[in-house]
């Protein structure tokens, strides 16, 4: 494949949807209609077929040229570089227009555009009674740009706008409803939440520029002496720009206690959600942390608190996913749970060395099948509430099995996948990442710390498995029970929105197993920069770790029929009786009233204050400015009085004063 | 400069300090013009003197280009005053007073005269309220006698 093809493969990738979006936005109101999702489906087709050609033509074919393995410390992998223009040229700084696509690019573009093309595909049968029909297509391809372009900028400055963009799109397609006062608030809130992350993302963005005077991933991660170099001069500035890193993805992917955006995000319509619980949004915090490797190997610390973090984040969430009754926000919580284990793996590269790739490789490919039976959760979610009448809570229906065969069957497998039963999608990288951790818990160094790490992640997964199945048969079994605003008969989904389903359930069944085990995702994932290969001898099953998350899995499946199914008085008397535990969960650990009490309170108090200081002194002294023109005027003014005779009379006595002063002078 | 050229400067500048005191001292509309007009004329007449004492056309030139402007600005100011009655239904130059500032009193100002009687015969045309002493024959229409008594 000569150069050029390379190149336009590459370029056609982001600017595909960026002209669907264009298209659609200019004439989508006016033109397109109802027929808007044309330009959107085209494009994201394009974007897949060339993801794919880059992940299995391109980026291989230059595998052998570029893969130095002799020296450790300047591995770069396989890469391709494509400039566009220069963008910012301002000192030393040069932030150009680059496209760069390695291993890890590659499986991040083809995850993004393969889901939200079946996203996409089913949105345009889930949207087509909404007025804002042209609008919601031309946000979905502006999407998908931002996160393609996000994965593929080949600089922290270049990865820093799209990040914003993402966010931008996000905040446009959560509040898309914004007629509803509560989505207009939860696009507000994704948005204000985001920018603290973002601030954390933008200060070590800074510290990177002035520890090593580039942005350019190439030149900041691929040499680790380099970095190395930078830890001696200034110590421990690694360390804060890898938490300053961490915060951004912290608030990006939801991470306590920043994660109060994701379920009120649920405001959006149902394939926003799978778009951003799946393919976009919530996985570029993970995606920025596994690029980082290089300069969190640096910061054991570091690691240590992404662990921390995600631990704790996947507990709560996973906690509060037990009480939740409406059926989107139990996947929402699920999210940020799953994206808690992805970050648990990302920091176990603190144990030892030889950990770090196994890591972040259990951390990709948890994100990777995660996509897959995750948007399948909330597009079947999506067709229980399109056949509903849009009502969501778990009490107003169940049974709906025999009423919605293929939404049951689709949903079932994405269940199970998050449940992690054996053989499916997510069962392999959650099994992935539980056996990094126990092999994390073996290091001499922090070995409590990921034990108890790894217990914590043990008990997530039978949570997880109990929460997702009292969702499925909370929905599905039992008798059949429909709210009135289903009408009489609900309807099965629609084939454009039953075919991702199916689709998307095949997936999320098969693919971990195809390229899991097989260690096919690993063995192309390591080649990214920053990653060391690990040889083939070295990788193995893990059976110890996988009979566990099993009897995990199945006993939380086995928990959950036995409280919802054979025994449904069982969970009410649990509730009662523990009665303040159950409100914590319910109440969400009431993260939000202590943010607002802890941050938005004091914050309104401040504003307060700076008003009584705008309005007694600022406005005071300006006004009195304001006053001296007025003053000097009040005698002049006595002169206006309306009266002809005297403006005549005036002007006399100039003409008067004006000859006998020519008079006098001459 | 003869003694005649010095009577000559005397009665423009007497013209013209009538017109300025005209001008200044009146409040009906057309009075004020022709006041104008008179101050104008006080200035053609020492134009013209002065061409006199110097010798020179210039300043006949002058004046008959002031008397050809002035009549046309004569027209202008009529109809500016006709237009300005027709919305006030007075001659009042006081009741147009909208520049002055806002928080000084409006100036004493004459009721609208009421012209039109019913008699039909002067409709909607201003005519000059009567000044002076009342000629001692009869008044040709009872308006006019009217509008005369009410003068104050």
């Amino acid at each position: 494949m000569s150069e050029e093809i390379q190149q336009l493969v590459l370029w056609l990738i982001p600017v595909a949807p960026l002209a669907s979006a264009v298209i659609t936005a200019l004439l989508g109101p006016k033109l397109l209609r109802y027929k808007s999702h044309l330009p959107c489906w085209s494009a994201l087709a394009v974007s897949f077929v060339c993801s794919l050609i880059l992940l299995l033509k391109i980026l291989p074919s230059m595998g052998s040229a570029a893969v130095d393995p002799g020296e450790i410390g300047t591995f770069a992998g396989p890469q391709i570089l494509v400039s566009g223009y220069e963008w910012l040229n301002v000192g030393d700084l040069h932030a150009n227009i680059e496209l760069r696509a390695d291993s890890i690019t590659a499986i991040m573009l083809s995850m993004v555009t393969g889901v939200s093309l079946l996203v996409a595909m089913f949105g345009s049968g889930y949207m087509s009674h909404d007025l804002g029909y042209p609008r919601f297509f031309a946000a979905v391809s502006m999407f998908v740009f931002s996160m393609c372009m996000l994965v593929l900028s080949g600089s922290f400055a270049l990865l820093f706008v799209f990040w914003e963009a993402v966010g931008l799109c996000s905040y446009l397609l959560i509040g898309f409803w914004f007629q509803k006062p509560s989505a207009a608030a939860a696009a507000k809130k994704a948005f204000v939440v985001n920018r603290i992350g973002d601030f954390g993302l933008i200060m070590g963005i800074f510290l990177i520029w002035t520890n090593f005077g580039s942005l350019d991933f190439v030149t900041v991660l691929s040499d680790s002496a380099r970095i190395a170099a930078v830890e001696v001069k200034n110590p421990g500035v690694i360390q804060l720009i890898c938490f300053c890193l961490f915060l951004g993805a912290m608030g990006k992917s939801a991470q306590f206690p920043l994660q109060v955006w994701l379920p009120d995000a649920m405001e959006g319509p149902t394939p926003v959600s799978a778009l951003i619980h799946a393919a976009t949004m919530v996985t570029a915090g993970v995606y920025l942390v596994a690029r980082c490797t290089p300069l969190f190997v640096m910061a054991p610390n570091a690691q240590l608190a992404v662990s921390a973090i995600g631990a704790a984040t996947a507990a709560i969430a996973a906690l509060t996913a037990l009480t939740q009754m409406d059926l989107k926000r139990v996947l929402a919580y699920s999210t940020v749970s799953q994206l808690g284990f992805m970050f648990m793996a990302l920091g176990c590269g603190a144990a030892s060395a030889e950990l770090v790739t196994p890591a972040v490789t259990a951390g990709m490919f948890h994100l990777f099948t995660h996509a897959f039976f995750k948007a399948l959760l909330f597009l079947a979610a999506g067709s229980v509430m399109h056949a509903m009448g849009d009502v969501i809570d778990m009490r107003r229906f169940s049974g709906l099995k025999h009423a919605l065969p293929i939404t049951h069957w689709t949903f079932l497998v994405g269940a199970a996948a998050l449940a992690g039963v054996p053989l499916l999608a997510g069962f392999w990288s959650k099994d992935d990442i539980l056996a990094v951790l126990a092999e994390a818990s073996r290091s001499k160094e922090h070995g409590l710390f990921f034990g108890v790490i790894w217990a914590v992640a043990t008990g997530t997964a039978f949570l997880t498995a109990f929460y997702t199945f009292r969702a499925y048969f909370m929905t599905f079994c039992g008798p059949e029970k429909f709210p009135e605003e289903a009408g009489h008969h609900p309807h099965e989904a629609t084939p454009i929105m039953a075919w991702p389903l199916r689709i998307l359930a095949v997936c999320a069944a098969l693919i971990g197993l195809a390229v899991g085990p097989t260690h096919l995702f690993a063995n192309y994932l390591q080649k990214t920069m920053g990653l060391t290969p690990v040889p083939p001898e070295s990788q193995h099953l893990h059976w110890g770790v996988m009979a566990l998350s099993s009897v995990v899995a199945i006993a939380g499946i086995g928990l959950a029929w036995m409280f919802y199914v054979a025994s449904p008085k069982v969970p009410g008397a649990i509730a009662s009786a523990m009665k303040p535990l159950y409100l914590i969960s319910q109440g969400k650990f009431f993260l939000d009233e202590i943010l607002k009490a802890l941050v938005v309170l004091p914050l309104v108090g401040i504003a307060k204050l700076a008003t009584v200081f705008d309005r007694g002194v600022i406005d005071c002294i300006v006004d009195s400015i304001g006053a001296i023109p007025k003053a000097l005027s009040s005698i002049p003014r006595q002169f206006h009085t309306g009266v002809v005779s005297s403006y005549a009379g005036f002007m006399w006595a100039g003409v008067v004063a004006a000859v006998v002063l020519v008079l006098t002078m001459f | 400069m003869t003694p005649e050229d010095l009577r000559f400067l005397l009665v423009g500048a007497g013209l013209f300090i009538l017109g300025a005191i005209g001008f200044l001292t009146r409040r009906n509309l057309i009075l004020m013009v022709l006041s104008a007009e008179l101050m104008m004329h006080g200035v053609s007449m020492t134009l013209v003197t002065f061409g006199r004492i110097h010798q020179t056309q210039e300043g006949q030139i002058f004046t008959i280009f002031t008397l050809t402007v002035a009549a046309c600005e004569a027209g202008l100011a009529l109809a500016l005053v006709l237009s300005l009655y027709r919305k006030s239904h007075s001659l009042d130059i006081n009741l147009w007073s909208e520049l002055r500032e806002p928080d000084m009193p409006a100036p004493v100002q004459d009721a609208p005269a009421r012209i039109d009687d019913g008699s039909g015969s002067y409709g909607d045309t201003p005519k000059l309220t009567p000044a002076g002493i009342a000629p001692k024959d009869p008044p040709r229409t009872k308006s006019s006698a009217g509008a005369s008594s009410a003068r104050t």
